[in-house]
């Protein structure tokens, strides 16, 4: 079986690259033309496919051979347009490629912020109430993207009857990405810690890519829209400071009840910021809530589809994260697969 | 009135933001290579329809007004249809990477009884019309000089920079910084009038894809002289505009609401730097809070844009002049064509 992965050099993507491997599933990484891919480790058995999904042309080579598409790029910095079109854009072209070739199936990584979280009673979960339009667009670049990405994987896989799998991470952490939006408000070292005893939903990035490994080649994952975090998750005012005793950072944490900063950010917002079209997002009702409102998150579905478990319980994610660099899983998994996939051809790069 | 644009990128959204507002203007039609970047335009700002082939939205939304929005590189033939059309046309600046294009396009909107529009936006912001009102009341002066000096990291890898993927202002006579030359030789034509002679200075101070990241010029127009120029290398981001007249000074930074005039006042000569600087401190305070406000609302430095915008439509339905005349369009073309490199840096 061989997956072709975009984004497969980002911080998601190189551990799913690695969990791939690691179950015996041939890789074709679509990375950016200037991508840097030294450090990366990855076997010879990796084939390397350098295209911009903005611009390129000839992305119907990348599927040659390919059974699934794990698709994870995503543009997530820059402005809302810039993002719209690396995300979406990007998404269009890339899934017209795909309707060129033979393969049939794909994997989406989306992400929790596709669901209304303001609508979200206690619970959130796959049933929970998605974001409609034009709601949408009141919310911040990253989630229209990642909105609109959802949506045009959707029609099209409808439209050729692909196999569709739909993963939404909750905030992905690791190695060199401890600290997390839902952490509340940094102010330089020191940081407003709001609703403290609330519940993250996380996920830790080998634990993720885990999911995305298992579902590339689990027919029970065909059709299905999946939630990943590893459990519960850790209160903020614990991980906080999980964070910075492993990053080191020292600073003052001042803690503020959820229901006292909702209704200070919606006087503002319904007094001083009224008649606001720009308003840094923490400051935004909506925005505040998918950041930060205190719900309670569950994998039930994940593991009753897939009888998925978290490889690393969260003492292993802690260690992994903040101890000594690990000898990462591809190293080892190259190791023990190399000799059983095939030697795949030279890098390829495609023109713009 | 029936409004509809082709290219729906981040331009895009202050053109439709702007024509929400506007009285009597129906947003008929939004058109973009991407399905979802139409759709997604059309159903944020209420717009009736979209498409993915202009053509075939000039013949099904039939608009009145066609802005284009596309890249650069990209505004010909778009502009051109609309005008076959039979719509007016706003085309987003530069209007068409050669001279002769920009004057087909106007000569054809002539034939056709058309208008033919190209964004100047900030001649229209606060500050240079603020300016333009003092010299048409005669405190001013006459003009005698200008400079317009835009300093703008564009090197970054997100923008015109990007190594993945080529932006299209790259294929632009003196690249990126081509984007920026008809803020120049707008503003310099609004104070000093056509251009009759100029000399230019391209250079680039750091690896890049860029061709070029610095950019002087210096103009002899029909009414003074104007020092224009870009830097990609001078921190901050500042787009400074002064205007030198006869009893008055004036300095904008256009990126923020900053104004400052210096000129005759009420006290012994000894002491006028004194009063002036006093009152420039007193104004640039102000600004500052201006500036912080405006970031929260409405235009920001688009606010140039939106006044063009509503002037145009306003022109259009009762037939006055129109805020950017055809002549107008000509020889800030014609500036900017003195003003392009005479080859690439190597």
């Amino acid at each position: 079986m061989r997956a072709l992965v975009t984004g497969a050099n980002g911080f998601l993507g190189r551990h799913v690259v690695a969990a791939l491997l690691a179950r015996g599933i041939g890789v074709r990484a679509l990375v950016r033309p200037a991508a840097r891919l030294e450090g990366l480790g990855w076997p010879s058995s990796v084939e390397v496919f350098r295209a911009d999904l903005r611009t390129s042309r000839g992305l119907e080579g990348a599927f040659e051979g390919v059974d699934v598409l794990l698709h994870l790029a995503a543009v997530v910095s820059g402005g809302e347009d810039a993002q719209f079109a690396g995300t979406v854009v990007g998404t269009e072209r890339l899934l017209n490629a795909m309707a060129a070739s033979a393969c049939q199936c794909l994997v989406l990584c989306s992400t929790l912020s596709v669901y209304d979280f303001s609508s979200a009673r206690r619970v959130l979960n796959e049933d929970s109430p998605l974001h409609t339009a034009p709601d949408v667009y009141a919310r911040d670049g990253y989630t229209i993207s990642k909105w609109w990405q959802e949506r045009v994987t959707r029609r099209s896989a409808e439209k050729h009857g692909w196999e569709l799998t739909v993963l939404r991470p909750g905030f992905i952490w690791g190695r060199d990405h401890g600290y997390m939006a839902a952490l509340g408000q940094q102010f330089g070292r020191h940081h407003l810690v709001i609703g403290p005893m609330t519940r993250m939903p996380m996920t830790h990035v080998e634990n993720c890519a885990d999911v995305f490994a298992l579902a590339a080649a689990h027919p029970r994952a065909r059709g299905r829209t999946l939630n990943i975090v590893d459990g519960p998750g850790e209160r903020i005012w614990t991980y906080l400071s999980d964070y910075m005793r492993g990053s080191g950072e020292s600073g003052w944490r001042a803690p503020v009840p959820y229901g006292l900063a909702i209704s200070a950010v919606r006087l503002a917002h319904a007094t001083i910021f009224r008649r606001a079209t720009k308003v840094p997002s923490i400051l935004i009702p909506r925005r505040f809530e998918s950041r930060l409102k205190p719900l309670r998150f569950e994998n039930r579905r994940l593991r009753e589809t897939l009888g998925w478990t978290p490889p690393l319980d969260y003492q292993q994610c802690l260690a992994r994260t903040y101890g000594p660099a690990p000898s990462t899983a591809i190293e080892c998994d190259s190791r023990r697969n190399n000799a059983h996939l095939p030697k795949m051809s030279e890098e390829r790069t495609v023109e713009a | 009135m029936k409004a509809a644009l082709i290219g729906a990128g981040a331009i895009a959204k202050q053109h439709l933001s702007c024509l929400k507002t506007l009285p009597g203007v129906e947003l008929a039609a939004v058109c973009d290579l991407s399905p979802a970047a139409a759709e997604a335009a059309a159903e944020r700002y209420g717009v009736r329809s979209w498409f993915t082939d202009h053509r075939a939205m000039l013949e099904k939304a039939r608009p009145d007004v066609v802005h284009v929005a596309t890249p650069p590189t990209a505004h010909f033939g778009p502009a051109m249809d609309a005008l076959d059309a039979g719509a007016h046309v706003i085309v987003e600046k530069p209007a068409a990477p050669a001279l002769g294009q920009v004057e087909a396009l106007v000569k054809r909107a002539q034939d056709s009884r058309r208008h033919f529009v190209e964004d100047y936006n900030y001649v229209f912001n606060q500050a240079p019309q603020e300016i333009l009102r003092r010299i048409e009341s005669g405190e001013f002066g006459a003009v005698t000089h200008v400079e317009v000096l835009i300093c703008l990291d564009i090197l970054g890898p997100d923008g015109f920079a990007d190594p993945n993927s080529p932006h299209p202002a790259l294929k632009l006579a003196g690249g990126a910084i081509a984007d920026f030359l008809p803020h120049l030789a707008s503003l310099a034509h609004l104070f000093v009038g056509p251009h009759r002679t100029a000399q230019t200075v391209w250079t680039k101070r750091k690896s890049s894809v860029l061709p070029f990241d610095e950019f002087r010029a210096v103009v002899a127009a029909e009414r003074g002289t104007a020092a224009l120029g870009f830097s990609a290398n001078s921190q901050p981001d500042a787009f400074w505009l002064r205007v030198y007249g006869e009893r008055m000074q004036a300095s904008a930074n256009l990126f923020e609401t900053r104004l400052t005039f210096d000129g005759p006042r009420n006290a012994p000569k000894p002491l006028r730097p004194f009063f002036s600087g006093l009152e420039e401190g007193k104004t640039i305070r102000r600004a500052a809070v201006a500036t912080l406000l405006r970031k929260f609302k409405g235009a920001g430095a688009y606010e140039g844009l939106w006044e063009l915008l509503g002037r145009t439509y306003r022109a259009l339905a009762d037939g006055s002049a129109l805020p950017v005349a055809a002549s107008q369009v000509l020889e800030v073309n014609r500036m900017v064509e003195a003003l392009k490199p005479k080859e690439r840096s190597s």
